[in-house]
């Protein structure tokens, strides 16, 4: 009994026309990122990524810079190098994100990145919003995709509408917000105590494409999942960033090159924070049409590889095309 | 991209219903506004005079976007005798009048985008939204002013659209 011959082809230049962004939070109370294994995931549909993982869309002018240095050891007469060691390890990236939407506006702001709630009647104007209309209590049942409120709110909201789902803000310090740690609190006078602070700044947030006779139903699931028995949900009008701040983001980053003879070059970074502030860049579609996209520059922080106990900001994979030799 | 072309064509004749109603033309049997597609009507050696005649030229696609833009270039091809009481004298003022409404056929530039092959029709969730008009100079035929203006018409192609 034998096997078919085999046939193969030589390693050819990777080849590709764009590259996907994909962002997984990071628990910042303990500093602990999503983990993306390559030998498990690499090869999955580009437009279905492992949960949490959220597809950002296609960047454009992705730049990877390390900033690691290597020193040298030289010794004797006349000195030779003898030992080399690494000094310093560091990394950064940037692109561009074609597209703005919360989460990409956030990482390229960088800082607390705030929904703007509806405002409540008669509001003190705000650069960040005004106070906004109160929130609704979500009845028991609701899930990732529905929201189910009392019928006498139901005529608070209609489809279309943009809102944001999280637990009132009740004093406490530090990380604040509901799947996405969003905001540091240092104090409650900070922020006013105010009881809308989380769904202010919350990632849990979504778009109205039905209003039913017991709720809503959610056009995409609420990064956070099933909302907790606390939670309660607000008209949003937007979003706004600021230049200054004093949080800094830190998110997961996986950025997917898929080659044009199906070889797939991998970067993960399980740690990044924002190095710069808000800034967009243009280019000219068709004059005066001009595509405004969000600049995006981040630091790699580093975590502890199981494998060997090293010390790494990035992780390089690349997947072969098929019958390619190696 | 046909809905764009749809929807492109029914927002410059609606427009030009209200902006001009005398700029009519007898297509078909039917009195209707002085603007036609040329695709969806009979081959003919000449141009109708005055009335606009929308001509789809180029198309390219962006496929790097989370929706595949199109860029539709339209051409608008208009031509002019003047009248008759005049003798054609007046056949540049006549084309002026034509310039002049295509302008402000053209303005806003945009547009929401409908589906026209379902009844009544459907609006999508993008818009269509166009460049500026880029006019050609005057041409001369014998007793007849020509002109065309070129434009970009952009729309996003939706989930499970044509």
């Amino acid at each position: 009994m034998s096997t078919a011959a085999v046939t193969y082809t030589t390693p050819t230049t990777p080849l590709t026309r764009r590259v996907r962004a994909y962002f997984a939070p990071v628990v910042r109370a303990s500093e602990t990122p999503t983990v993306f294994d390559p030998s498990v995931s690499g090869r999955f549909n580009l437009d279905a990524p492992p949960a949490p993982w959220i597809d950002l869309g296609w960047i454009t002018n992705l730049s990877r810079k390390s900033a690691s240095t290597i020193n040298v050891l030289n010794v004797g007469s006349p000195a030779a190098p003898q030992v080399q060691m690494r000094e310093l390890i560091g990394a950064t990236v940037s692109f561009r994100f074609l597209t703005w939407r919360k989460l990409s506006m956030a990482l390229s702001a960088g800082s607390e990145h705030m929904n703007l709630l509806a405002p409540a009647a008669g509001a003190a104007a705000n650069g960040s919003g005004s106070k906004g209309v109160t929130a609704i209590a979500l009845i028991a049942g609701s899930t990732a995709t529905s929201l189910n409120i009392p019928s006498a709110s139901l005529s608070s909201f209609s489809a279309g509408q943009m809102v944001v789902v999280d637990a009132d803000y009740a004093g406490q310090t530090g990380y604040v917000g509901s799947g996405v740690s969003a905001a540091y609190v240092q104090s409650a006078a900070n922020v006013n105590n105010d009881p809308d602070y989380v769904r202010r700044v919350s990632f849990n947030v979504a778009l109205v494409s039905a209003v039913t006779s017991t709720g809503l139903t959610l056009a995409q699931p609420l990064l956070a999942g099933a909302p907790a028995s606390n939670m309660k949900v607000q008209v949003i009008e937007g979003f706004v960033d600021r230049e200054g701040g004093s949080f800094f983001q830190e998110w997961s980053a996986l950025l997917v090159m898929p080659g044009e003879q199906g070889e797939r070059i991998l970067y993960y970074y399980p740690r990044l924070q924002p190095t710069g502030g808000a800034q967009e860049d243009t280019e000219t579609l068709l004059a005066p049409l001009e595509w405004v996209t969000l600049n995006a520059s981040f630091r790699a922080l580093p975590v502890i590889d199981a494998n060997d106990g090293e010390q790494v900001l990035c992780f390089r994979s690349f997947l072969p095309s098929p019958m390619t030799l190696i | 991209m046909q809905n764009a072309k749809d929807t492109f064509y029914v927002t410059l004749r609606n427009r030009l219903a209200t902006l001009n109603p005398n700029r009519t033309m007898l297509l078909r049997g039917v009195q209707r506004p002085g603007i036609l597609v040329e695709e969806a009507e009979a081959v003919v050696p000449m141009l109708p005079a005055d009335v606009f005649v929308l001509r789809w030229t180029a198309l390219t696609a962006d496929v790097n976007l989370p929706l595949v833009l199109a860029r539709l270039d339209c051409e608008i091809l208009y031509t002019t005798g003047g009248t008759q009481p005049a003798s054609g004298l007046d056949r540049g003022r006549a084309l002026e009048e034509m310039d002049a409404e295509l302008l402000s056929l053209l303005s806003p530039n945009c547009a929401p985008k409908m589906n026209y092959t379902q009844t009544p029709p459907v609006q999508l969730n993008t818009p269509v939204f166009w460049s500026a008009a880029d006019f050609t100079p005057v041409t001369t035929l014998r007793d007849r002013l020509s002109r065309s203006a070129r434009v970009t018409v952009f729309a996003y192609q939706e989930p499970g659209e044509l």
